[in-house]
């Protein structure tokens, strides 16, 4: 192709440059800081492992940059397969770490199927979606069946203990449905539980208001009373539902853990000190940080998992608000880059795959920094790019090669 | 709506929703960062930074020749912090220590319920070779810990658990009344540990130390710059004769009574032993339980300090005091005489040992003549009343607490006329209950001290030395403070009032009551006065009191045996025993046999020193 380097998306294989670098930075810190002396070996060699991902994940994307895009569309299905008959294999064989059953072991490489998966299912939803043209979201037989399709590895990766995960292969659901044609108002109403949920956690007088905001959103969207009814009453029902779950259902630990997130200096040294600690690690950064392998909460290894789920305030500590800034902002110029390109592009498959891809990068950050920072409940999840974690790092770039593959062929890419 | 307007509203929809998600970040970011950084800066310096108290070196006690009778001795404690510990490593730690993996399972579950991120005492005073063996493997044990904690040993003979007392536990209203406690640590109980606590303790040192959440020290914050080091407390030097307390502790083991021997020129107390004792050893760690029980259920009652705190009549030793009284009221001269039938007769018959014929002052001293103090204490209250006796005794110190620097001392019992109205009701007492106080009979009640005290009056001839334990406090920096002896003086006292009464204290220990184990010895010579003091719960208790040499007085002893029948026989012997060693530094063999294996009776040897009357009200 003449003149490439001119359609070649640059500021994206920039940002994700960018976020590379400066997760290496914070992983180098910490565990190769001052705190190195308290790690077991293992870790203490995650900032090589991470560098040797770096250099794999940046081939993957640039053969991926010599794919026809129709390939994609080709293996969509097949890879989907594949995906859930490994992801059920991990339930049963899989390592555990930290709880959670996630990791398959093949040939001495520890994969971690979900990762993948997450992949797998935009491009089989994708493909689904605009395979022919009678299929719309629109349609109820359709939307259930992209549904389904989403639904299969939230639930294989929820066997896995896998909330985190799971939770934002669930959050596709709306995102994907939204983009293919489902009406606004209904869109909203998908989202409206997970919304109302959170803020009844919060406070259930709080939830009952959201929720009937939320009512009055979806009746000024849509105009159809069965709908506005609906969204209410699934409203209510969720204020009511978490409550109950709140006192009732949820297993003591699972309580503590939002009672933690809720009222984090009730218990400072329970439940609650990860928050507290990610919270102080943040604060006491400042403006401008303590310094590079400076920040004391994390080279004293008050932070835990510093290096994967609570990277963010390993940055925030060490280089302040400045630094977490320029984490934030570089996130956001991808995250808007994608969703532009998306609209450039005329294929609804490229579209459908750049949004979903935008979906989970959205979503991971939203939970890895609600966590870190305070906002939501202590969910585990790697934020992307910048965590250690080789199948993270791989899958996410691989999204980012195929987004780039994309934007690149737009041209010569369309349904005619 | 077109397709593309659909796309177009639908990237504005969702570009408006990362927008709006990463403002709230960045606005969670300023509200942490910037408006909450003076909160949470501190909390990371509290977090990093283990404000650590260093208990200081305890202050050490010596005897008057500066011997070493209180020492500190290290104890290994191991800690854990539960929520480092991992739970993998029981067995471990069960062979290592050498308890069982149930004893490990229960500590751990009593840490936890004090504090899962806090280190607590898991074993404490543990053999030096499990200590180390624990801080060989501390690596591999992630929440254990140990640390070098104190106690008190005691590396003379003399023990003199009364005296020195313990140390135990602040209660947790100490610690929070004051600030120089922490929980956990110990302050002194009873004796010199508790009275002299705030120079013996020091002041408590602060390191701060940088930590990691594994509560890990990984060195010293600003170089130990804010660090104050912990101050030794102060040292005691004690007025106590290692050697003579050490034998007055063997001579008294196995009996019940109280032993004070002081220097009457200064008040320094020489030895001072409550017996029995209780084992001080037993309660300078780790406490024993079944050793504490024990003691507090003990008949015998070893915590009490009967040298200082019991009060017991004391009988014929209080004879001197009446020549004194009897001869600032002009009712008795040295030289008048008063003829002894064996008994004074008012009301009813007062009954003397012995029909001793015409006695004087130092003869009725001598031989204990009770008939001559009957008519005395007589003469005193028909002539004057019983408040006069008051008034004059208690210038003398009976009644009185001699402010010795122990604390619960007795003010022992002097009784005056309301004493006698409280007890019996007005006019319902008469001469028949005040005549026997004139032999230390009766209501009159003494403990050892007051007479040692009193004795060393006698001895200087009308100066009566507060008593004192401490000598000096030496500090750290090697200053010191001295405690001067104090005296106190009785205004109407002079030279004459003791004439007779030194010939008759003399006369006690060559001729009479008191001879039979001093007229063996050689190389000093003493005077005293036995005592036997009623009981009516059984047998009576055994006095005595004593001074050498008699010219230049440099030791006075005051003994008293509980329910060992005569001082002449029981209480006489031991004093002798210390004079003997305080003088030639050695004790005769047969007298210590007689008093290690002492065994009271009621027959007493050659003759009745006197007939105690029964207390008729």
């Amino acid at each position: 192709m003449k003149e490439w380097h001119k359609h070649f998306d640059w500021l994206l294989l920039f940002c994700w440059g960018a976020l590379a670098v400066i997760g290496l930075i914070a992983i180098y810190s910490a565990t190769q800081g001052p705190v190195s002396e308290f790690l077991p070996s293992y870790i203490q060699r995650n900032f090589s492992n991470q560098l040797t991902w770096i250099f794999i994940s940046a081939i993957a994307i640039i053969l991926l940059q010599f794919t026809a895009p129709r390939s994609f569309q080709q293996v969509a299905f097949i890879f989907y397969g594949v995906c859930l008959f490994l992801g059920i294999i991990t339930i049963f064989l899989g390592t555990e770490a930290g709880g959670a059953t996630r990791w398959l072991v093949i040939g001495g490489l520890r994969i971690q199927v979900s990762e993948f998966m997450k992949l797998a299912t935009i491009l089989a939803v994708a493909q689904y979606l605009t395979s022919r043209r009678d299929i719309s979201a629109e349609k109820l037989g359709p939307a259930l069946t992209s549904v389904i399709l989403m639904v299969i590895p939230a639930v294989i990766v929820l066997l896995q203990n896998d909330t985190g995960t799971a939770l934002v292969m669930l959050s596709l659901i709306p995102v994907m449905l939204f983009w293919s044609g489902l009406p606004y108002g209904i869109s909203l109403f998908i989202v409206s539980p997970a919304i109302i949920g959170y803020f009844a956690v919060l406070n259930w007088q709080w939830g009952l208001i959201v929720a009937i905001i939320l009512t009055v959103g979806v009746f000024l969207i849509q105009r159809r009373p069965s709908l506005t009814m609906a969204t209410f009453i699934v409203g209510l029902l969720i204020v009511i539902g978490v409550q109950v779950a709140l006192y009732q259902i949820l297993q003591p630990y699972q309580q503590a853990r939002i009672e933690a997130f809720i009222n984090p200096s009730m218990d400072p040294e329970g439940a609650g000190w990860n928050v507290m600690q990610a919270k102080t690690a943040i604060g006491s950064g400042g403006v401008f940080g303590k310094g590079f392998m400076e920040g004391t909460q994390t080279q004293l290894r008050f932070l835990p998992e510093q290096w994967t789920d609570f990277i963010f305030p390993v940055i925030a500590e060490e280089f302040g608000f400045i630094g977490a800034g320029l984490v934030l902002f570089i996130f956001g110029v991808l995250l808007l880059r994608l969703l532009n390109n998306a609209g450039d592009h005329k294929h609804p498959f490229a579209q459908l795959v750049m949004v979903g891809v935008t979906g989970i990068f959205f979503m991971h950050l939203l939970i890895n920094i609600g966590s870190a920072t305070g906002l939501f409940p202590v969910i585990g999840l790697p934020l992307p790019f910048v965590s250690y974690g080789g199948s993270s790092f791989l899958a996410n770039s691989i999204m980012i090669g195929i987004c780039l593959n994309l934007r690149l062929y737009q041209r010569t890419f369309t349904t005619f | 709506m077109s397709l593309n307007n659909r796309v177009q509203t639908s990237i504005k929809v969702l570009q408006g929703v990362v927008v709006v998600v990463l403002l709230i970040m960045v606005g969670r970011l300023i509200q942490l960062q910037i408006i909450d950084y003076d909160k949470y800066g501190p909390l990371s310096q509290q977090n990093t930074i283990l404000q650590e108290s260093v208990s200081p070196a305890r202050g050490l006690i010596f005897d008057r020749h500066g011997q070493l009778i209180v020492n500190n001795e290290p104890t290994y404690t191991i800690t854990i912090t539960p929520a480092n510990f991992n739970q993998d490593n029981i067995p471990l730690l069960a062979e290592l220590t050498g308890r069982t993996e149930a004893e490990i399972v229960n500590q751990l579950n009593l840490a936890q319920s004090y504090s899962w991120h806090r280190p607590s005492r898991m074993f404490t005073e543990v053999d030096f070779e499990i200590f180390s063996a624990i801080q060989e493997n501390l690596w591999r044990l992630p929440g254990i810990g140990h640390q070098v904690d104190s106690k008190r040993s005691y590396p003379s003979d003399v023990r003199a658990s009364h005296l020195l007392g313990y140390l135990r536990e602040v209660t947790e209203q100490e610690y929070r009344r004051s600030n120089r406690y922490r929980m956990g640590d110990r302050a002194g109980r009873i004796g010199l540990e508790s009275v002299y606590e705030e120079y013996l303790r020091g002041e408590t040192g602060t390191i701060y130390q940088r930590v990691n959440a594994l509560g890990q020290t990984v060195g010293m914050y600003d170089e130990g710059e804010h660090d104050i080091s912990p101050t030794k407390g102060a040292d005691i030097y004690t007025t106590i004769d290692r050697d003579l307390q050490a034998l007055a502790e063997e001579l008294m083991a196995d009996k019940i009574g109280g032993l004070v021997a002081m220097d009457p020129n200064d008040g320094s107390i020489l030895s001072l032993v409550s017996a029995p004792q209780f084992e001080i050893d037993k309660l300078a760690g780790k406490i024993d339980r079944d050793y504490w029980h024990s003691v507090n259920v003990d008949s015998t009652r070893p915590m009490f300090n009967r040298a200082i705190s019991t009060q017991q009549p004391p009988g014929s030793t209080v004879k001197p005091m009446m020549g004194i009284v009897g001869q600032e009221l002009e009712l008795i001269d040295p030289d008048d005489t008063v003829y002894c039938d064996g008994g004074f007769t008012r009301g009813r018959r007062y009954h003397c040992l012995d029909s001793h014929g015409h006695q004087n002052l130092a003869d009725a001293l001598t031989n204990s003549c009770n008939t001559y103090f009957f008519k005395l204490m007589n003469d005193i209250i028909t002539e004057y009343d019983l408040n006069t006796w008051y008034r004059l005794s208690s210038d003398l110190g009976f009644g009185k607490r001699t402010e010795i620097d122990l604390p619960y001392e007795t003010t022992g019992i002097l009784p005056d006329s309301s004493y006698y109205d409280r007890v019996f009701g007005a006019n319902m007492w008469g001469p028949g209950d005040l005549i026997n106080l004139g032999i230390g009979q009766g209501s009159f009640s003494v403990s050892p001290l007051q007479l040692a005290s009193f004795t060393s009056l006698l001895a200087t001839e009308g100066s009566m030395p507060k008593p004192r334990l401490v000598d000096r406090l030496v500090f750290p920096d090697n200053t010191y403070t001295e405690i001067e002896p104090s005296f106190k003086s009785v205004d109407w006292l002079n030279d004459r009032h003791f004439d007779g009464i030194r010939e008759g204290l003399i006369g006690a220990t060559t001729e009479g009551s008191g001879r039979y184990y001093l007229e063996f010895m050689d190389g000093f010579d003493a005077a005293g006065k036995t005592g036997t003091s009623q009981n009516p719960h059984g047998r009576n208790h055994g006095w005595f009191i004593t001074y050498a040499p008699v010219e230049d007085p440099e030791i006075v002893i005051a003994v008293l045996l509980e329910n060992s029948g005569f001082g002449s026989v029981s209480a006489a012997p031991v004093a002798a025993l210390l004079l003997e060693y305080y003088f030639n530094g050695e004790t005769t063999h047969w007298i210590k046999d007689h008093v290690l294996n002492f065994e009271p009776t009621d027959e007493p040897e050659e003759e009745e020193e006197e007939v105690i009357e029964e207390h008729i009200p």
